[in-house]
């Protein structure tokens, strides 16, 4: 298959990206920085064509589908999400430190689907319980939210390695390049806010799925339970910052902690048993 | 909902402005806040220590909604650990009975009904009241209050995109500006004075009332949560091929619960793909109301069907032994294969007697389909035996005595043997049936939530002055504003606003 060809390709050419924008941090040059910037862009295209092609190729086997429905396909897409997300900031911000943070988790979770034995690439067609027109609205939105708190976990980490050699930057050393750090503070907050409304959606969208599959819109499943511990979390970054006034440190290690319940959201419930099953292999 | 930011903004109002109105009302929040004893973050101490006061202050706090949505998650995550409801029947069972006790008074093994959840629970419902209530009054001021359009200090350090200057007859442009703050803004406040006119405009300040949506939907929810749990059901139902029932199991319980009609499944399909996974569960359903078919209709996942507000969905399938099974016996090495009806009696072949098929099972003590036939001979005492339909696997499960007694020997009538070689199965479909009147409510929640979001982080509250005074020949308009958040949006706004109010005045 051509499209699985592709994204093995695509996790080096992210790898890439990666380390140019490392380079860029440690050696301040900016044209790395630039290049870096063209081969994530690049590899981007290179994904975004595959995923379409993978959809077509499913057609092509009489069991067409949306390429959402295994873990696979689900890795895919949400190395897309965080890759496009974080381009996105880049272009906002005018600021490519967050790259070299961002963009292993992308080439990571590339590598994870395309060279991990236990992740089948194949095709499948989609059991009875993912035929519904649910399925799309649910596994984009969840996946923009866990994007986007990918890319908050990113930023909680460069704010708190800015924050624990304050005053030790030499001149021209990376910290400098790291943007202020309530600048950081601030997009953390903005990210944040758009991966709890995603993940608001996503919640919704999934429990009006189940109340049409299972009967139930709340059924106490262990990949629901966790995505409503990570919605509570996030919750309490929101009135901690708006009502609390917390800023910065807190609200970074509260960020790192949601991220860590978005990933065992992922991955860790798969380890319990559940209804989510076919996100599994 | 007031906060700290907006209270810093308050007090940046405050420096910013001197104009008695605006003091005024800055001070008016101050005092109103101070009055209440109701904002722990502003008045600590001065808190009257009667009942209602202590309980006001325990429910008005933020930390409490922190701390309540943490413990929350975390007594989610308990239950994510234990296995719950019927999951922990094996977990159980391995316990220590001690910890088996305290756990059981806990109810962790259904943590999410518990008691200790409901109060979890109510606790926020408290405070989001509470919370509300209190904070309510200084969003109306926000709200509904409007300041002098005459300022002064906002138009210092204005950026020059701020700012245009018009050419023409001053009164006109005047005109035309306010003609064009109506159209845009609606309402428009206005100063008129011999050296320079001031406007005021505002937009978005129904956002300020975002925050009280958004936690309007999360009390909708939970409404919805108990009003199904208060006014609905849950159960399951297994219905064989062809046949009917008004009876459902409820979950959770060994209640039957009569529906009041019948169901009746007239057939049941999987079909598969190429690969063996499966493609499609399909039932035909007949709801029958006082014997007479009243609905039909087609029951597939995702596609659940609705009778007198009860809904039921394609849950599960299986087969039970149906009443047919085929058999072959072996005389002599000759092989005769014949099918059998459960309580039905056929000729041997050779002339042996007569055989009645007794009784089918689906899994007799662990090792399978079985089926009880009994030989009626020609000469002699009526013989019965269970034949298995795997006689290897019944050869090295059954214990020794069983083995030896005729009862378990398909060889037990000579010179017959006797082999089961299939045993008709039927398909049965396993319903999920529920009513659940708060469903709505939960939708109509969802929704709320969903906008309230929306207005509470992409919407602000966005007031603009506006002053335009004499210049040489024409009028110098400039524009100023402040916003709850979204500065960044503000000065976009504002640029635009200049801009286009050129525009629309020349």
């Amino acid at each position: 298959m051509t499209s699985s060809t592709i994204l093995s390709y695509v996790t080096f050419i992210y790898f890439t990206g990666f380390t140019l924008y490392l380079l860029m941090m440690v050696m301040g040059k900016k044209s790395f920085g630039t290049a870096a910037t063209f081969v994530s862009l690049a590899g981007l295209v290179a994904h975004s064509v595959a995923i379409v092609l993978r959809w077509m190729e499913s057609y092509q086997l009489g069991i067409g589908h949306a390429p959402l429905s295994n873990l696979y396909e689900s890795l895919i897409f949400f190395s897309w999400t965080v890759t496009l997300f974080y381009l996105v900031v880049e272009w906002r911000t005018k600021n490519r430190v967050l790259g070299a943070f961002v963009m292993p988790i992308s080439s990571l979770a590339l590598a994870y689907a395309s060279f991990s034995p236990s992740v089948n690439s194949r095709i499948q067609p989609l059991v009875p319980a993912l035929k519904s027109n649910w399925l799309i609205a649910h596994v984009i939105t969840c996946f923009f939210s866990y994007a986007a708190f990918a890319l908050s976990f990113a930023l909680s980490i460069i704010y708190l390695i800015k924050l624990k050699n304050q005053g030790a930057g030499r001149a021209g050393s990376f910290l400098n390049r790291i943007p202020d750090s309530r600048v950081l503070d601030e997009l953390n907050y903005q990210i944040v806010i758009i991966g709890f409304l995603m993940l608001t959606l996503g919640i919704i969208t999934g429990s009006v799925w189940a109340h049409s599959a299972w009967g139930t819109y709340w059924g106490w499943d262990p990949k629901e339970t966790w995505s409503l511990i990570t919605w509570l979390i996030y919750a309490s970054v929101i009135h901690a910052r708006i009502a609390r006034g917390w800023e910065g440190k807190r609200i970074a290690v509260l960020c790192i902690v949601g991220f860590a319940c978005v990933i065992f959201t992922y991955f860790g419930v798969n380890y319990l048993a559940g209804l989510h099953s076919y996100a599994k292999s | 909902m007031i906060d700290r930011s907006e209270l810093r903004a308050l007090r940046i109002f405050l420096i910013l402005d001197s104009e008695e109105d605006t003091l005024a009302f800055a001070i008016s929040v101050q005092v109103k806040k101070t009055g209440n004893h109701m904002n722990a973050t502003i008045n600590h101490g001065t808190s009257k220590k009667s009942g209602l006061g202590i309980f006001w202050r325990f429910f008005s706090s933020v930390k409490l909604t922190i701390a309540l949505l943490v413990i929350l998650a975390a007594v989610s995550v308990i239950g994510t650990l234990i296995p719950q409801r019927e999951g922990a029947i094996d977990f159980a069972m391995g316990m220590n009975p001690r910890l088996f006790q305290v756990f059981m008074s806990l109810n962790l093994f259904d943590i999410y009904h518990s008691l200790l959840f409901r109060i979890i629970l109510g606790f926020l419902v408290m405070n989001l009241v509470v919370c509300s209530i209190d904070r309510f009054p200084v969003t109306w001021k926000l709200f509904s209050y409007i300041p002098s359009p005459d300022k002064s200090r906002i138009f210092q350090d204005i950026p020059t995109e701020q700012t245009c200057i018009l050419s023409g007859n001053s009164k006109h442009i005047l005109d035309r500006i306010e003609e064009f703050l109506h159209k845009r803004y609606g309402k428009v406040f206005s100063k008129k004075g011999d050296k320079y006119s001031s406007f005021f405009v505002q937009t978005g300040r129904f956002s300020r009332f975002g925050v009280y949506i958004v936690h309007f939907s999360i009390l909708l929810i939970l409404a919805g949560g108990l009003v199904g749990s208060l006014f609905g059901f849950e159960g399951y139902v297994n219905i064989v091929e062809g046949d009917k029932t008004d009876k459902i199991h409820v979950s959770g319980s060994r209640q039957q619960k009569n529906l009041g009609f019948e169901i009746r499944c007239d057939r049941f399909t999987v079909s598969y793909y190429k690969s063996g996974m499966p493609k499609e569960y399909k039932s035909e359903i007949t709801f029958i109301v006082n014997g007479k078919d009243v609905k039909k209709g087609t029951l597939l996942v995702n596609h659940p069907l609705h009778f007198r507000g009860i809904t039921f969905y394609q849950a599960s399938y299986g087969t039970i032994p149906g009443k047919k099974i085929i058999l072959r016996a072996v005389i002599n090495g000759k092989s005769f294969s014949f099918p059998v009806s459960l309580q039905k009696s056929v000729p041997l072949p050779g002339n042996g007697g007569e055989l009645l098929l007794e009784d089918i099972r689906d899994n007799l003590v662990g090792i399978g389909p079985a089926a009880l036939i009994s030989i009626l001979p020609r000469h002699g005492e009526k013989i019965s035996i269970w034949i298995f339909k795997n006689p290897a696997l019944a050869k090295s499960r059954l214990p020794e005595p069983m083995l030896k007694s005729p009862k378990f020997n398909p060889s037990a009538f000579r010179p017959y043997t006797f082999f089961l070689e299939g045993v008709d199965t039927v398909y049965y479909t396993g319903l999920q049936v529920s009513k659940d009147p708060g469903v709505p409510i939960v939708w109509a929640g969802c929704v709320i939530l969903v906008t309230g979001l929306f207005i509470t982080f992409f919407m602000s509250h966005r007031r603009i002055w506006i002053r335009a005074e004499n210049h040489k020949s024409g009028v110098r308009v400039r524009v100023a504003g402040m916003a709850n958040r979204d500065p960044v949006g503000l000065r976009r706004h504002l640029f635009k606003l200049t801009d286009d109010l050129r525009k629309y005045v020349l």
